[in-house]
């Protein structure tokens, strides 16, 4: 339970779960609802301001009124269902049960430690995902083969892109660059312009910023307009780098297509 | 009988597509098959309305959006995940590749065009319409995904409740 002698090191814990709830990929609204069951098992009340980089946090214990604010950096970090989906769960466990902070903590690492899929397996799987795309698509055989390999390419890239910490609007220029240069240059040779168009265009829509977008929406139409719209603009300015990356192919190979 | 074949065809290769845009926002492993059921239904829905009812594809990607905000509530309480962890990627499949293309493709053309009043005139044409049905059909999908957790969102906040082990 709560008192104003461990008080700082409740906030502290409430402002890790909610920062790295937020980096995970979670809607503004699941990261107050979590962050405020958290709070209410150790018998606190939590109100917070969230942007896209910084979380305002306020605290008190219940009854009281003692306040404490923190303002908080969001940490840096890809996207994580799995982990999205654990601390939510964390957070009726804390709800349901009643846990003692140090229990809460014990879990939390838990849950930081889990291991990610393996990138290799991730990478297989992105490249038949984008492979099936070519299908639904209307591409050939040869055409899905060719966007297979596109997509292995450039997904490849932006993992190493994203180990060493490259700008994050540079790895999708290149990324988008590189698989649709490799398969258009292939398809050139083998495909006609229809087939070629087909490769060429999906295999860079494995870069679409799928999450961010829903996440935008939905904060949006929740009322958290500010971080929704910083999100649909973040959102935006990747599709702007893909269609850059794939506008430098096609500014190589428009005429081959006209 | 080629009927089933093609709805079976373009259910398997969006369920592929949807576990694979799964995969990059690192799911738990349990989520995926319901990534991919969802990811065949709605594009199947989508394909049916479009090819079978004449719908346009901006209010057949809203019906199948539906569908697809609409099963992930039971499907997500299975998989013990937040809806939004299965239904995000079963939307990728629907995004409109081709027609995002020719947005970029027209904008290139109508650059090199500008001198020819006539073509760079198509070209803006061709922008318009093609941008207008890229974001008509991402803006429905994600409106159309979204709707049911609005409905219902006392059980679509409960999905990890019952979930005790992580």
């Amino acid at each position: 339970m709560t008192t104003n002698d461990n008080i700082n090191e409740v906030v502290d814990f409430l402002c890790e779960y909610a920062s790295r709830l937020l980096s995970c990929g979670v809607h503004t609204s699941r990261v107050v609802r979590n962050t405020q069951r958290i709070a209410h098992s150790q018998n606190m009340w939590v109100t917070l301001e969230i942007f896209r980089s910084h979380i305002t946090l306020t605290a008190s214990i219940r009854g009281t009124n003692h306040y404490v604010t923190r303002l908080v950096e969001v940490p840096k970090a890809p996207i994580s269902f799995s982990r999205n989906s654990a601390l939510s769960s964390l957070s009726w466990i804390a709800y349901d049960n009643d846990p003692s902070l140090d229990e809460l903590k014990e879990k939390y690492q838990q849950i930081l430690e889990k291991p990610k899929l393996s990138p290799y397996l991730v990478l297989l799987l992105v490249a038949l995902a984008n492979m099936s795309f070519c299908k639904l698509f209307g591409g050939h055989l040869v055409a899905m083969a060719i966007v297979f390999l596109g997509t292995a390419l450039g997904f490849f890239l932006k993992q190493k892109m994203g180990q060493w910490k490259s700008n994050t609007f540079s790895t999708f220029i290149l990324s988008a660059f590189v698989a649709s240069v490799f398969c258009a240059s292939i398809a050139y040779y083998f495909l006609n312009p229809d087939q070629t168009v087909i490769a060429m265009s999906t295999s860079v829509l494995y870069l679409i910023p799928g999450v961010p977008l829903v996440n935008g929406v939905i904060d949006i139409i929740e009322g958290h307009i500010m971080i929704g719209a910083s999100r649909l603009i973040d959102a935006m300015l990747l599709i702007f780098s893909i269609a850059v990356g794939l506008g430098i192919t096609l500014s190589i190979f428009h005429d081959s297509l006209l | 009988m080629n009927i089933l074949l093609e709805f079976f065809v373009d259910g398997l290769f969006a369920a592929i597509a949807g576990i694979g845009f799964g995969a990059i926002s690192n799911p738990p492993r349990r989520a995926f098959l319901y990534i991919a059921i969802l990811a065949a239904g709605g594009h199947m829905l989508r394909h049916l309305l479009m090819n079978y009812f004449a719908m346009d594809i901006a209010f057949s990607s809203l019906f199948a959006g539906m569908l697809i905000g609409l099963l992930s509530m039971p499907l997500a309480y299975r998989a013990a995940t937040p809806s939004t962890v299965i239904y995000i990627p079963a939307l990728l499949p629907m995004i409109p590749g081709k027609f995002a293309y020719n947005t970029l493709f027209s904008i290139m053309m109508f650059l090199r065009t500008s001198h020819d009043p006539h073509l760079a005139d198509l070209y803006l044409t061709k922008f318009m319409s093609n941008g207008l049905i890229t974001f008509s059909v991402i803006f429905f999908l994600t409106i159309g995904s979204t709707l049911p957790v609005f409905i219902l969102p006392k059980q679509a906040y409960q999905m990890t409740r019952k979930n005790k082990v992580l």
